[in-house]
């Protein structure tokens, strides 16, 4: 465990993040500024919510709900369940850090720069196995990734009026299909298990249970996917 | 318009970073009592793949806003028309990604 590790992970989380997610931020992140121009929130508030809140679906979710004029409570509610999966992700992310993300002010900040990009990428196999690699591979790629993201904001919030209509609800509809691409690349028999088992249930239980159709989603499929897991491959692998 | 003015959006950026962070909160106290080797590891790994679907599936079948009025048969067709293309080209991401985008602004423009 050197130094060396470190910066090699954080090499490969780098060119990791400048490949397809550097496309898919931008253009996802565009759409979400065009949306904030045209919400007539400030640019600065619409970048900080893309550091801070830092998942498109919550942000898309509190600019559609506070431009519909509903109260904070409504807002809180659908962004704390649009962005209810870091919760998880973060308890399946961090142990994999092992010592080496540092105490609890160093996992807090791991948390807070993850995303589902990040996440889904330092959980498929190609990603480094050896804890030390996989912070320097994490921070690099978020880092990135949150760059990206701010300059996507921007543009996307100076560019909304040339925007025609077909690329501008394109570029929302890009996010969806990256996640859609992550999710049917995973091999993993477990996880696997879980994600068909979150479609089948995900569909009544977002659409009787709005608001908390995630969380029943994600324990059903969790726990099916779970009871199918193949022993041997645990862990990173997934 | 806002329904919290005079300081509607700072509020409800507030309200939403707050309820993200909370969430990342908790899974760090979580992880930190967690064996990464472990049954409870595996299941929490398995919830979040469900509820990354679960969210899938609100994108693309339930979405609120803009993408709501574009018809549910676009974008399940430019969706399956990555996913095809994504396994054609090898598992090739930006392929899939390209082609299903593309596919789906060209469907939205002319249909």
């Amino acid at each position: 465990m050197t130094q060396a590790t470190l910066l090699h992970g954080a090499k490969r989380g780098a060119l990791d993040a400048l490949g397809i997610p550097l496309i898919v931020l931008l253009g996802g992140m565009t759409g979400y500024g065009a949306l904030a121009h045209d919400s007539g929130i400030g640019l600065g508030l619409a970048t900080l919510a893309t550091v801070l809140v830092w998942g498109l679906p919550g942000q898309i979710a509190m600019l559609e709900l506070e431009n519909a004029g509903a109260d904070l409570l409504a807002i809180t509610i659908a962004v704390g369940m649009a962005n209810m999966r870091f919760f998880p992700m973060s308890v399946a992310l961090l142990p994999t850090f092992g010592r080496h993300a540092g105490g609890i002010i160093g996992r807090m900040f791991q948390s807070q720069i993850m995303s589902a990009s990040s996440w889904a990428f330092i959980m498929r196999p190609t990603a480094p196995v050896e804890a030390r690699a996989r912070v320097g591979y994490h921070v690099a790629f978020a880092a990135i990734c949150l760059t990206l993201a701010v300059i996507g904001t921007t543009a996307g919030y100076y560019g909304a009026a040339s925007l025609p209509r077909p690329l501008a609800l394109a570029l929302l509809f890009v996010n969806a299909c990256f996640l859609l691409l992550l999710l049917v690349d995973i091999r993993q028999r477990g996880a696997l298990v879980a994600i068909v088992t979150g479609i089948a249930v995900g569909l009544p239980a977002n659409l009787y249970l709005p608001d908390f159709g995630l969380i029943v989603t994600g324990v059903i499929g969790g726990t099916v996917g779970f009871l199918a897991w193949t022993p041997a491959k645990t862990g990173p692998s997934a | 318009m806002s329904g919290l003015e005079p300081h509607g959006p700072e509020l409800a950026v507030l309200a939403a970073v707050l309820a993200s962070f909370g969430w990342r909160a908790l899974g760090v106290v979580f992880a930190n009592r967690i064996d990464p080797d472990g049954p409870v590891f595996r299941w929490f790994t398995c919830c979040s793949y469900a509820i990354l679907a679960g969210l899938l599936t609100r994108l693309l079948v339930l979405p609120i806003g803009e993408l709501s009025e574009v018809g549910l048969s676009i974008r399940l067709g430019a969706a399956a028309l990555g996913v095809a293309v994504f396994f054609a080209s090898g598992r090739n991401l930006l392929i899939g990604v390209l082609v299903a985008t593309g596919a789906f602004a060209a469907a939205v423009a002319w249909l």
